[in-house]
């Protein structure tokens, strides 16, 4: 494993670990979001870098593009949750326990 | 919803579907994936209401998971072996990265914990989108990972059979049964995958039929709570007749079409030396066949402790079409006497 691949693969899973064991604000979860789709962005920059050809140096703008996306639609989730829930704790979602 | 919008959110949802579908590059593939996630949210907020509005939460923050893991097993891999092919995952770590990022796409054990609440929030059709189509372009990307290890398969098969049926055993609400009941079905699917994917496409094809059949059939008599249930057999009586044989479908009995997968991966279990996880799988889908057993009595076999004379409802026509049911569940229900003609069909 290269010193390159180790960087990302550990920024890669100290974000999945926060978005996984995050407890009270919903923004913190949007925020550990972006955090992969940015370790996501390093590593195909890395990979487009490697090569003198620009073949593959369009992924990581895609990427761009797409985590933009998501991060739009998870604020826009995190309004909604504000408008119904009257606040975005995500221990107030707990409307459809079995 | 405006009609414009709507439509462009259908074809999104479509186009997702194809383009992992026509892909041979997992990028393009991921881009697929994220396309249908994204189409798919506006179309489960549409009634505002709290419960949809969390649902939609609990499905982003599921699929958007997923998909980074997903897009970072394929930059692992492209870093490791230099392959951005799909058919090409040879490094053991990104293989196994790969499959339990797409079983959290589509919900299996134990990556499975989304799915009740996110099907409990929503309306029948968007539940219904939510356990048909979108479990096409995942399922498409796992048939194509060839595993020399077929653990990983094999646990995940067995756990998403044995939490499905368990699960769904103290649940009232139908949208959750079909939940359950859609986690134990993909895992009979997970099981097969590394011996004979012909199989899967197999069950999968067949329970799209017979899931989509019954959620049209709720759809049609508008219940989502078995109470409710029990007072629909005077709505539509000839519904009534064919729920329950959907539902037996559903639990895989002889001689309806739901017996036709699960014997085949039977047969095939025991061929490759796995009697006991088949017998596992076999017992374990009792457990689901008892909560169908409990929908059909309670819709067919009981009369609600009202007085019926005061309370039967208005026959109306129903509102919407009745075709797709209709074609949906005769496939359900009559398809076991050409089971050679299938299996000409999808082993070919």
């Amino acid at each position: 494993m290269t010193p390159a691949h180790f960087a990302f693969s550990s920024a890669f899973m100290l974000g999945l670990a926060g978005l996984a064991f995050h407890r009270t604000h919903f923004l913190s979860a949007l925020l550990c979001l972006e955090g992969l789709m940015l370790s996501l962005f390093i590593a195909l920059s890395l990979w487009a870098l490697q090569f003198d050809t620009m073949n593959s140096a369009a992924l990581p703008m895609i990427l761009l593009a797409f985590s933009a996306c998501e991060a739009g639609a998870g604020l826009a989730l995190l309004v909604a949750t504000t408008r119904t829930h009257s606040n975005s704790r995500l221990q107030s979602l707990s409307l459809l326990q079995c | 919803m405006a009609p414009f919008v709507y439509s462009t959110l259908i074809i999104s949802l479509g186009l997702g579907t194809t383009t992992t579908f026509a892909s041979t590059h997992w990028y393009l593939a991921w881009m697929g994936i994220e396309i249908n996630t994204l189409a798919i949210i506006p179309l489960m907020t549409q009634n505002h209401n709290p419960r949809a509005i969390e649902a939609t939460t609990k499905y982003f923050f599921a699929q958007a998971t997923a998909s980074a893991t997903l897009l970072f097993a394929a930059v692992s891999n492209a870093f490791l072996t230099g392959e951005w092919d799909i058919l090409q995952i040879n490094h053991p770590l990104t293989s196994t990265l790969t499959t339990l990022a797409l079983a959290m796409k589509i919900g299996l054990a134990p990556l499975h914990s989304w799915m009740p609440e996110v099907m409990q929030g929503l309306n029948l059709l968007t539940g219904l989108i939510l356990s048909t189509w979108q479990k096409l372009a995942p399922f498409c990307l796992i048939y194509q990972i060839q595993p020399d290890n077929p653990n990983v398969f094999i646990t995940l098969g067995l756990l998403s059979v044995i939490v499905g049926g368990w699960g769904g055993f103290n649940q009232v609400q139908l949208r959750k049964i079909l939940a359950y009941s859609s986690i134990a079905h993909l895992g009979w699917m997970i099981l097969i995958l590394p011996f004979s994917p012909p199989l899967t496409l197999l069950a999968l094809f067949t329970y799209l039929m017979m899931t989509f059949s019954l959620f049209s059939s709720f759809m049609l008599v508008r219940t989502t709570h078995i109470n409710s249930l029990s007072t629909s057999w005077a709505k539509i009586p000839t519904l009534t007749a064919c729920v329950p044989l959907i539902l037996l479908s559903l639990g895989g009995l002889p001689p309806l079409t739901g017996f036709l997968p699960k014997w085949l991966i039977l047969q095939e279990l025991t061929k490759q030396d796995l009697a006991p996880i088949a017998t596992l799988a076999a017992l374990s889908s009792l457990f689901s066949l008892y909560f169908y057993l409990r929908l059909s009595y309670t819709m067919t076999l009981t009369m609600p402790p009202n007085n019926p004379a005061g309370t039967l409802p208005w026959r109306l026509n129903p509102q919407h079409n009745t075709l797709p049911l209709a074609l949906t569940a005769t496939t359900t229900i009559f398809l076991l006497p050409i089971t050679p003609t299938i299996l000409a069909l999808f082993t070919s």
